[in-house]
């Protein structure tokens, strides 16, 4: 039993290099993180219900590399994405409600003025080893399904985000990466925050609502 | 005093060694506050809406840090502290592009209110960047040392703009560009010269940012 013991302790630090190097050649993975704050806007006096899929909660890019000089790379943004929405909605209105199943088109939805139901359609990265630039890109395309206390669609739109973040000494491509998705994320909140009430079926339904809405916003 | 000790010394005295740097600062003001900006605070911020280049926020940091070193009296606000306590209207897509632009802002209650609460009485934006300028030379390492000669150049430009917040209106221009050239010889152990470019650039606009916005000076 002394010997087996003995035997694993003198393998140990080569199953840990052997290890070692193979999640080096392994994919570079980002899990982003960041803080995002809340809103500065006057809140629209309605609750809003918000579905979040299990595509969006776990949303996850994947690009495999195209040569053996190049990494493939993983960007898990959904954990970002659901804090940074849950931050802005909380601020946009003045209740947000989270659904526990999926509404359904034409089911009631109680308790709620519409239900927003966000995807990530595609998000797309750009590193300074693939372009000439210095900078890291992240750009994500949003679709937006927005519907009312009927499961009747109020709105269905689409919106861009980009965020990008420049060359530092001592910095990874990882934390680079991780910023510049963070920076999308920020940018995704602003345009939203900015241009709900300017989606013409939106401002169709608040006026029909009788909701204020802020329609000069810069 | 042993000789590694003196070796060591040598290479700290050579790695203080800046490379050379040119610097021209060019200033446009109007209307500069005669008694200083008094209890009211300053926000410095760096555009960012260009595709190829990003206003570093330690360049931003670094000016900020320099009216404050140079007249303690004067409030900078962090950048990242403003555009979170205002957020969304200072981000790349939503940020005023021009100082009529504020008005619309302000209509915003609760923007209108934050304003009032942080004192801004003056926005500065820097935009620029600094960039390397291409290199030459060569240098071989291997488990003997390194031997060679590199040398590399650095670009920076930046210009400053001001707004006055209760005017709202523009109220001066300071526009800084400065060059250098970096070397790194290489005799066993390789010595970096850094010209120091992007924080001459910083010295030259925040000099005359201070001046702008300090009574003192």
């Amino acid at each position: 039993m002394t010997s087996v013991n003995h035997q694993w302790a003198t393998h140990l630090p080569l199953a840990a290099l052997v290890f070692g190097l193979l999640v080096a050649c392994g994919p570079a993975r980002v899990v982003v993180e960041g803080q995002f704050p809340p809103p500065l806007i006057e809140p629209l006096p309605l609750t809003l219900g918000v579905w979040y899929s299990d595509d969006f909660a776990g949303h996850e890019f994947f690009d495999e590399s195209k040569s053996r000089h190049e990494s493939s790379w993983i960007v898990s943004t959904g954990a970002a994405q659901v804090q940074m929405w849950d931050t802005l909605l909380a601020g946009m209105f003045t209740r947000v409600v989270h659904l526990q199943t999926r509404p359904r088109p034409g089911q009631p939805i109680p308790n709620v003025d519409a239900v927003l139901i966000p995807h990530v359609a595609e998000l797309q990265y750009a590193i300074p080893a693939h372009t000439s630039v210095k900078v890291y890109e992240i750009w994500m395309r949003y679709r937006f399904d927005l519907l009312d206390a009927g499961g009747g669609t109020i709105a269905e739109w689409g919106m861009t985000s980009y965020g990008k973040t420049p060359t530092a000494f001592l910095q990874s491509d990882q934390d680079a990466v991780n910023l510049a998705a963070v920076m999308a994320l920020r940018d995704a909140g602003a345009n939203f925050a900015a241009n709900f009430n300017r989606v013409p079926a939106i401002a169709h339904w608040l006026r029909e609502k009788d909701v204020p809405t802020a329609t000069d916003t810069p | 005093m042993r000789p590694c000790i003196r070796t060591l010394l040598f290479c700290a005295g050579l790695s203080m060694l800046g490379g050379c740097v040119t610097a021209t600062v060019d200033e446009q003001v109007y209307n500069a506050p005669t008694e200083g900006i008094g209890e009211d605070s300053v926000v410095i911020l760096g555009r960012r809406h260009a595709s190829d280049y990003e206003t570093e926020p330690d360049f931003v940091s670094c000016v900020g840090d320099y009216i404050q070193s140079g007249d303690n009296s004067i409030t900078v606000i962090d950048e990242l502290e403003f555009l979170n306590a205002v957020y969304p209207w200072f981000e790349p897509r939503t940020a005023p592009l021009h100082p009529v632009d504020i008005e619309r802002l302000l209509k915003q209650k609760p923007v209108a209110q934050k304003m009032a609460a942080l004192r801004v009485e003056y926005m500065i934006w820097l935009d620029g960047s600094t960039e390397r300028t291409g290199g030459s030379g060569s240098m071989t390492c291997s488990f003997g040392g390194c031997f060679g000669f590199g040398t590399w150049g650095h670009d920076a430009n930046y210009e400053a703009t001001i707004w006055d917040f209760t005017d709202k209106a523009e109220v001066g221009h300071v526009n800084t560009s400065a060059t250098g050239q970096s070397y790194m010889p290489a005799v066993i152990v390789p010595i970096p010269i850094i010209a120091p470019v992007q924080g001459t650039a910083c010295d030259g606009i925040g000099q005359q940012l201070l001046q702008f916005l300090s009574s003192k000076y």
